[in-house]
């Protein structure tokens, strides 16, 4: 368990919801959870080329006599040693960095705006940075905990697509967990796809790890997703795509989040997978 | 759709792909010309706020308008732009020693505000921290959209500082000596090109908008011998009134933090503090700018004790004004409180030796501006040539040189860190390319782990080990619980040396027998620092890296020094 998860802690029942989510995912992924308890609502994430300011809503910093104790009794009762961030740097006193050098980090699907913590369709500006900077997938948790059994990879072809289909073998193979891949036909042919897949040189993955290539081909995603298990781990790509092609037909990651509540992984443009 | 791609990757573009020196200057004229505008907007900002309040002045309770403008910063700052931080400058030299000059793209303009608030209502500030801190994170975020290295984005850093010092001042060296001596700290042709370039362009664009004007002008002035060694008393004076600012500021950071107060609330206690200085002193409020032109100018007509007076308060004012929470920089004070005390220095030279044909008055008053300078940056270039170029003044160079250099050494001597590089020297975040921290620093644990190493087991016989030996060109075995796998201890070869020559012992002797458990281990989030202090300490040569207790890897001096000489080579390229 070399591997860490960052999880930034809130101390409220919504919280708890998020940590069982990542305390669980770090079980099957065999990844150590470090847990940072805010003392102050924002702090600085310096990646390779981008620096993100977090802001987080006020609920974070709630009852901070309890935070710690709660956190790790939801760490013990997992049976997970309970590993504390405790940041070393400062850029201001009232704002500690936090180093990035994780392997994963868990977030709700918005840190900085509590009116719209728990709603679908709708990921903060802040979550939206760390993923496009960072070098680690992103857990979206979903609202409420519940225990994913399986595995979706979404595959269109773009590279945070191979990404996140490398991502979905190696969670496949750590976790035993039984892995499925969904494509949406859009103007491709299933063929192009399979070639795809061959010219990446990811038939022998493919036949090892995926239980079942899904190709869609209702005519919009979001008909598409009933198809996709209610407790799978979904794992998709984000941003692969241009400013303008996404400002003209939409972004599919959005969509997806906006339709499906479940756990979701992102893997972002600085993201590099191995299986 | 290809010309939407190329567009969103600028450093992909087919010019800046030729030479990444070209990419550098083109990317320091729009750096410097930003910065340089930058400037003048704050300038301007400033001169709109200073008209719109000037007829208030006659009020008795104009002594709240400070309050007002350092609270409404203050919650500006803390609540709109959610800044939470300090002056400006620290915090870019922060970012340059330890992340790349990253720096937030909200830095490149909530400061300006902020600081027209506080300055622009009468807080005893100046808008050059201000406009650097602008600049540098204009130059960060432009680097950042060439999705340029680390290197180069520090010197875009630096083009930013340069182009906005050189704006504001009218002064493209001083802002040049600046950006090099204070912010980036190397003197390396790759930094001076694009930082000079800037430079001009913030110069330009200053002097393209406002006019070429020399800010503080003067009249000649005849130095004579006499008043090159009495430069040696004014360089002690100038010293003196840096360390007790420099003292002053910081004891009234600690002072408020200990106020249960929100930090808006303080920031209006200390501005109104100045203004009700200002209604006996109003000298003391604003950049003061008119402050220094009288005073070198000579037509300052106060007395030795109403001069020493104003000095005083200035201090205390600026102290009041950003240990509170108010925003702004120090130059201006440093200006101001310079000015005063050149002029102080001269009135009591003249009231001591009334006989000696002192030099104008002025003159002392500009070289109390090098010295103050010097003395609260530590970086005596940057004093002189800012007061060569302000006043146009190159006659005075020789004792500008003693004063600032004489300033430097005493206040090095009492202070070791400059104001702006105390914090960061505390916590040990100041740190310059090439030094032994700062390669440190660009180490992790993590990427000096050898695991190669061969794990072996408490229950495993001598006999057995010394197989594995056979096979390992390591000296040192992890022994891990058979069950867990937990880490249990070390085993060195010369734990085994005294039984290697008695066969005996080989099916009678375990590891566990001979481990040693008593190991300092290393975990890899630990400062490379800190594991090479207990090296040395331990007198160890090699330490295990565990992670929730397991062994994941040794890291040896010998790996540590391989890494260090390339990163040392990469800094120092």
């Amino acid at each position: 368990m070399n591997h860490q998860l960052l999880h930034i802690f809130r101390n409220s029942p919504l919280g708890r919801e998020t940590l069982l989510q990542s305390i669980y995912f770090s079980k099957q992924a065999k990844v150590s959870p470090v847990i940072y308890i805010p003392k102050s609502t924002k702090f600085l994430m310096y990646f390779e080329n981008d620096v993100v300011q977090i802001d987080l809503d006020d609920s974070y910093l709630m009852s901070p006599d309890t935070a710690l104790e709660h956190a790790t009794e939801l760490l013990e009762q997992a049976g997970v040693e309970p590993r504390f961030l405790d940041p070393k740097h400062y850029t201001a006193s009232t704002l500690p960095d936090i180093h990035t050098n994780f392997d994963y980090m868990s977030c709700p699907r918005s840190i900085s705006d509590l009116s719209s913590k728990i709603g679908l369709g709708y990921i903060g500006p802040r979550v939206r940075r760390i993923v496009k900077s960072a070098q680690f997938p992103v857990l979206i948790t979903s609202p409420v905990y519940k225990e994913w059994e399986s595995i979706a990879v979404f595959f269109g072809g773009s590279v945070n697509a191979f990404n996140a289909l490398k991502l979905g073998f190696r969670i496949c193979r750590i976790s035993g967990m039984p892995l499925d891949v969904f494509t949406l036909i859009e103007n491709n042919s299933q063929e192009s796809y399979e070639k795809l897949i061959t010219d990446e040189d990811l038939e022998k993955e493919m036949s090892r790890y995926v239980n079942n290539w899904h190709f869609l081909k209702n005519k919009t995603l979001e008909e598409n997703l009933y198809d996709v298990p209610h407790n799978a781990l979904v794992v998709l790509g984000a941003y692969g795509h241009h400013l303008f092609k996404t400002f003209v037909f939409g972004n599919k990651m959005e969509k997806i989040q906006s339709t499906i509540s479940n756990n979701l992984l992102i893997v972002g443009p600085n993201y590099t997978a191995a299986i | 759709m290809r010309i939407f791609q190329s567009w969103r990757y600028p450093a992909n573009w087919t010019i800046f792909r030729l030479d990444d020196r070209l990419l550098l200057i083109l990317a320091a004229i729009i750096v410097g010309s930003c910065s340089g505008l930058a400037s003048v907007v704050l300038n301007r900002l400033l001169m709109a706020m200073f008209n719109w309040f000037h007829h208030l002045r006659h009020y008795w309770w104009v002594f709240v308008l400070p309050a007002i403008g350092a609270a409404l910063s203050s919650l500006f700052l803390e609540k709109i732009v959610k800044e939470g931080a300090g002056h400006g400058v620290p915090e870019v030299i922060y970012s340059v020693s330890r992340y790349g000059g990253l720096l937030r793209f909200r830095s490149s303009f909530s400061r300006l505000i902020s600081s027209a608030l506080t300055i622009g209502s009468g807080g005893s500030a100046g808008p050059e921290a201000p406009v650097v801190i602008s600049g540098a994170a204009i130059g960060s975020n432009i680097a950042k959209y060439f999705s340029l290295n680390d290197r180069q984005r520090v010197t875009l850093v630096g083009c930013g500082a340069a182009g906005a010092i050189s704006s504001i001042f009218n002064a493209p060296i001083a802002g040049m000596v600046f950006a090099i001596e204070v912010i980036i700290g190397e003197w390396k042709s790759v930094n001076i090109v694009p930082i000079a370039i800037a430079s001009v362009m913030g110069t330009e664009i200053s002097r393209i908008l406002q006019g070429n004007q020399i800010p503080f002008t003067h009249r000649l002035f005849n130095i004579n011998h006499m008043d090159i060694l009495a430069c040696v008393g004014l360089a002690v004076l100038t010293a003196a009134a840096s360390i007790l600012l420099t003292r002053l500021l910081r004891s009234m950071d600690k002072i408020a933090k200990k106020v249960p107060a929100p930090l808006w609330i303080r920031a209006a206690i200390g501005g109104c503090a100045v203004g009700l200085i200002g209604l006996f002193l109003p000298e003391v409020l604003g950049k003061g700018y008119h402050v220094v032109q009288t005073t070198i100018e000579g037509a300052f007509s106060q007395g030795l004790i109403i001069v020493g007076l104003a000095t005083i308060a200035k201090i205390v004012a600026t102290a009041l004004t950003l240990g509170w929470g108010g925003s702004g920089g120090i130059f201006a004070p440093c200006l101001v409180i310079g000015s005063l005390a050149g002029l102080t220095y001269h009135h009591g030279l003249a009231l001591l030796w009334p006989s000696v044909s002192w030099v104008n008055q002025g003159c002392f008053a500009l070289l109390g501006m090098a010295g103050l300078i010097s003395g609260m940056l530590q970086a005596p270039l940057t004093g002189i040539f800012l007061i060569v170029e302000i006043t146009g003044g190159y006659e005075v160079i020789l004792p500008l040189i003693i004063v600032s250099a004489i300033t430097t050494s005493l206040c090095h001597y009492i202070e070791p860190a400059a104001y702006y590089m105390k914090e960061l020297v505390d916590y040990g975040h100041l740190l310059r390319p090439g030094t032994d921290a700062r390669v440190l620093s660009d180490l992790n644990v993590s990427e000096l782990i050898e695991k190669d190493c061969i794990a072996v087991t408490q229950n495993m016989l001598l006999r057995d080990f010394i197989s594995i030996v056979k096979k390992s060109h390591r000296n040192y075995f992890p022994v891990e619980n058979e069950e867990t796998g937990h880490f249990m201890g070390i085993i060195h070869l010369d734990d085994i040396r005294q039984y290697l020559f008695n066969p005996v012992m080989y099916d009678t002797v375990f590891l566990g027998q001979i481990m040693n458990t008593r190991v300092e281990v290393v975990y890899p989030d630990d400062d490379l620092a800190d594991v090479i202090r207990k090296m040395d300490a331990n007198r160890l040569f090699s330490m295990p890296v565990v992670v929730n207790n397991r062994f994941i890897g040794l890291i040896s001096k010998g790996s540590l020094l391989d890494q260090y000489r390339r990163e040392l080579m990469v800094q120092t390229s």
